[in-house]
């Protein structure tokens, strides 16, 4: 073990008072088993005092082998660079738990969805009510136990409401909207409470694009299923295959090729390109400065293309594969790239400075939508929203994979947390990102591009990555078979979508739009 | 000779029927300067034959109010053109109504649009009623200012007279109070036409509507009447633009060759205001929505420096 790694292990081991014994290492990660009824002390001790972030809550249902829930707290030491997995036991009958939202508010959302698909219900939960699951989900009902089979077609339910916070007092009304669009973009509901023009609070509703992932990957095939992590977002399939391939990678005990590594990288930054592109393209079109917006979409559709050119597909599909990549490239490929990023480079700079010089622009996105630092750590925030308001962390640097850990890259950070501070972090991302790809592509080691990963053992891996939105964190479970017993992907859209609802406090409704297209957020990711 | 009558009876006309083309030219220029290659110019045609094409949906708690408004608001916008004159410095109806007139012509519309909007009881209509009201008030000011500095100039609030007068002063009829004027009117313009920064023609995003927000539960014919009257208003604060500050070429007598000039002229003079204004639509984003106080106020401003610096010069005062 490495030497971080036991003053890490050292260090949690005498903040929750445990024995060193009681903890697990194993796949890059400590595990500690901790009674359920101390769980939320603990918890709270290791975010509190011990710097740690929550990054997923996993529930299993592991009442066939012994009669229980499994409840497990991954927590981030990104310091470390180490994941702390709190484990405890929820009792099969009458599942029930201390929550632990009140001292570690980032686990609001897993909570409510681990009571909506487990029926685990956690006590002294401040907001308890439906996540993603809506009114006409029979009560009762838990999908991801092992005795709802995936085949279910249940009976729509009626009679069931969801209470929205409500706002009272003079002049306050309520605004909802969606959860369909005027404009060609996912759906989700979303309800203002406003006086007049300023909004007082958002609730915002989602699940309408739930296809029940998680569940379908129960039994299949480990090698099968990377197909489906990358459906999980369209626009980061490839980070969240990559997270997932590495889960597997890192169960087998089988590393990638150093050559895969290194594509890998290459076709994950690739991804970040396009998407900063079209985010920030995005900005443009929300405050109507078309002649911007026309000329960012023109350079994300020639990231697009080129993606396209190296791997057969504009979105990166189908090119990660546990062991490794299915798409290599040649020496002229390699070029061709480094000359396009040349050229991107230099068109990008032309319309960044288009962008700077246009102050109504720059009005419109400087002081709008302004995320306190507080509450995106308190909430778990993650990705370029959480590096804008001085949340730093970025798991290409805290936790490399890939070959992130060879490379020299900055992570851009800022402090103001408005609209402008989110559009400038990943205005300097894309110049990281494209220098990263140089780097990658001078680097780029010879040899095979997959390596063997064979049948796996049983057992429990994380697997992550940092795509656009930030961390994409899966905890993938093998049973005895070889097949998957539970996969749970927490997507970066997870994390941050409660920030949104901050963030728009005090804005006036016209600029939710805009203040909504600097998060942009996946519906998808988030619904799974 | 050509009856003079006739060829000013025709100029309302030409201006209803031209004002699709007058807005796919506007969008054909953007999309030119944005490096797109954009719609034909033709396009608003189709899409309103579209529409009356299409079968009506009305909400069932809407009153009658939401029926009458797109006939109202047609009917005022189509009222307010037989006052202003176009190639010819003749108004068919110019004993009709004046200045003023014309000001509560438009701003009818306004008014049963805002209502029409509130009318179906959605919260974007509220929403969008609310906001074209707020600037309405702050817009309708700064017009009737700019307006009357060019009747303190003329010393008439006849429309087709003014124009007359203006055309025939020759140069002399530039004032400084004129283009101050003439910079308020096109401030007064993005904003009564729904034009950025103010609002954003082109958006899809409910929440950030004015003009649209009100027209969202508009479908059909009634949609197609009012989307041609908004289409009309553009084209008809670009013609007083053009023939009140402007009015150099403008046909004065029924011949054939002043007649031919003057829809040449006005032609000329139309399209270099779309240029300006599709330049000016494209080099800026849209306002937040409390700025737009402040940007109407300044055309406000500009309005009144232009009437007094009229008042000072040609009254003494």
């Amino acid at each position: 073990m490495a030497e971080p790694a036991l003053a890490a292990l050292d260090q949690v081991a005498s903040l929750l008072g445990l024995s060193e014994k009681s903890a697990i290492t194993a796949h890059g990660q400590i595990r500690l088993s901790v009674p359920l009824q101390e769980l939320p002390q603990k918890a709270q001790r290791l975010a509190r005092d011990g710097g740690a972030r929550l990054a997923s809550v996993i529930a299993t249902d592991e009442r066939r082998k012994n009669g229980v829930f499994g409840l497990r707290c991954v927590f981030s030491l990104d310091r470390f660079g180490l994941f702390v997995t709190l484990e405890a036991e929820v009792p099969g009958a009458e599942p029930g738990y201390p929550s632990i939202t009140p001292g570690v508010p980032a686990a609001h959302a897993f909570e409510r969805e681990n009571w909506e698909f487990f029926g685990l219900v956690p006590a002294g939960h401040p907001d308890f009510k439906n996540l993603l699951l809506h009114e006409d989900w029979p009560r009762g009902l838990y999908p991801l136990r092992k005795d709802s089979s995936q085949g279910t077609r249940p009976p729509r339910a009626s009679g069931q409401s969801f209470h929205f916070q409500r706002v009272e007092g003079a002049g306050v009304f309520e605004i909802p909207v969606g959860p369909v669009h005027a404009g060609i973009i996912e759906p989700g509901h979303f309800r203002f409470s406003v006086a007049g023009e300023p909004i007082i609070n958002l609730e915002i509703r989602l699940g309408y694009v739930h296809r029940g992932i998680e569940k379908l990957a129960e039994g299949m095939d480990p090698a099968a299923a990377a197909g489906l992590a990358e459906r999980v977002c369209g626009d980061a399939a490839f980070a969240h295959a990559l997270a997932y391939c590495q889960a597997v990678e890192s169960l087998a005990g089988a590393a990638a090729p150093p050559r895969a590594q290194a594509l890998r990288t290459v076709f994950a930054e690739m991804e970040r390109l396009y998407n900063h592109l079209g985010d920030i393209a995005g900005i443009a079109t929300d405050v109507g400065f078309a002649f911007g917006a026309a000329h960012m979409a023109l350079l994300r559709e020639k990231v697009l293309q080129q993606n396209r050119a190296l791997a057969g597909h504009r979105l990166l599909k189908g090119v990660a594969a546990p062991g490794g990549i299915l798409k290599d490239i040649t020496a002229g490929q390699s070029s061709d790239l480094s000359s396009f990023l040349r050229r991107l480079s230099e068109e990008y700079a032309a319309v960044e400075r288009i962008y700077l010089g246009t102050d109504s622009l720059m009005d419109r996105a400087e002081g709008a939508g302004v995320l306190p630092r507080q509450t995106a750590a308190d909430l778990g925030g993650v990705g370029p929203a959480a590096r804008a308001c001085g949340v730093d962390l970025d798991l290409r640097r805290d936790h490399p994979y890939g070959m992130y850990g060879e490379l020299d890259f900055q992570v851009p950070l800022r402090q103001e947390g408005d609209v402008a501070a989110r559009m400038l972090v990943k205005m300097a991302e894309f110049s990281q990102s494209v220098s990263i790809i140089e780097q990658a592509l001078e680097r780029l080691p010879q040899g095979p591009v997959m390596t063997p990963v064979g049948r796996l053992p049983a057992g429990a891996a994380l697997g992550w990555a940092e795509s656009s939105r930030g961390e994409i964190l899966d905890w993938l479970e093998i049973g005895r078979e070889g097949r998957i017993e539970r996969l749970k992907i927490k997507s970066p859209s997870f994390s941050n979508w409660p920030l949104l609802a901050w963030a728009v406090r005090d804005n006036i409704v016209p600029d939710f739009p805009l203040i909504n297209k600097s998060f942009n957020l996946s519906y998808s990711g988030n619904d799974r | 000779m050509i009856n003079f009558a006739a060829a000013s009876a025709a100029q309302p006309l030409a201006l209803i029927l031209l004002a699709p083309l007058i807005n796919g030219c506007v969008k054909k220029l953007k999309a030119v300067l944005q490096n797109r290659r954009g719609a034909s110019v033709l396009q608003p045609y189709w899409d309103i034959l579209k529409s009356f094409r299409k079968e009506e949906a009305i909400s069932e708690t809407t009153s009658w109010i939401f029926r009458a408004v797109p006939y109202a608001v047609f009917g005022a916008t189509a009222a307010a053109c037989f006052l202003v004159p176009v190639a010819a410095a003749a108004a068919p109806f110019g004993f009709a109504g004046d200045l003023i007139t014309l000001v509560y012509l438009l701003a009818l519309p306004r008014f049963f649009t805002a209502l029409g909007g509130l009318d179906a009881g959605s919260a974007f209509g509220g929403m969008g009623s609310s906001r074209e009201v707020m600037i309405a008030s702050m817009a309708e000011p700064a017009l009737i200012m700019a307006l009357f500095t060019v009747g303190v100039e003329t010393g008439t609030t006849q429309i087709d007279a003014a124009a007359r007068i203006l055309s025939q002063g020759g140069w002399t009829a530039f004032s400084p109070g004129a283009a101050l004027a003439f910079a308020a009117l096109f401030l007064v313009l993005l904003a009564e036409c729904g034009r950025l920064p103010v609002d954003n023609p082109a958006t899809h995003l409910e929440l950030t509507m004015v003009h649209e927000a009100m027209l969202l539960e508009y479908s059909g014919r009634s949609l197609a009447l009012i989307e041609w009257a908004s289409m009309i208003k553009l084209t008809l604060f670009l013609t007083l633009l053009a023939n009140l500050f402007l009015p150099w070429g403008i046909a004065l007598e029924a011949e054939a060759a002043p007649l031919a000039l003057g829809v040449l002229v006005y032609g000329v003079k139309i399209a270099a205001l779309l240029a300006v204004l599709a330049v000016a639509e494209t080099s800026t984003a849209k306002l937040r929505l409390f700025r737009v106080p402040d940007f109407l106020g300044a055309a406000f401003v500009l309005a009144l420096l232009g009437l007094l610096s009229q008042g000072v010069l040609r009254l003494g005062l």
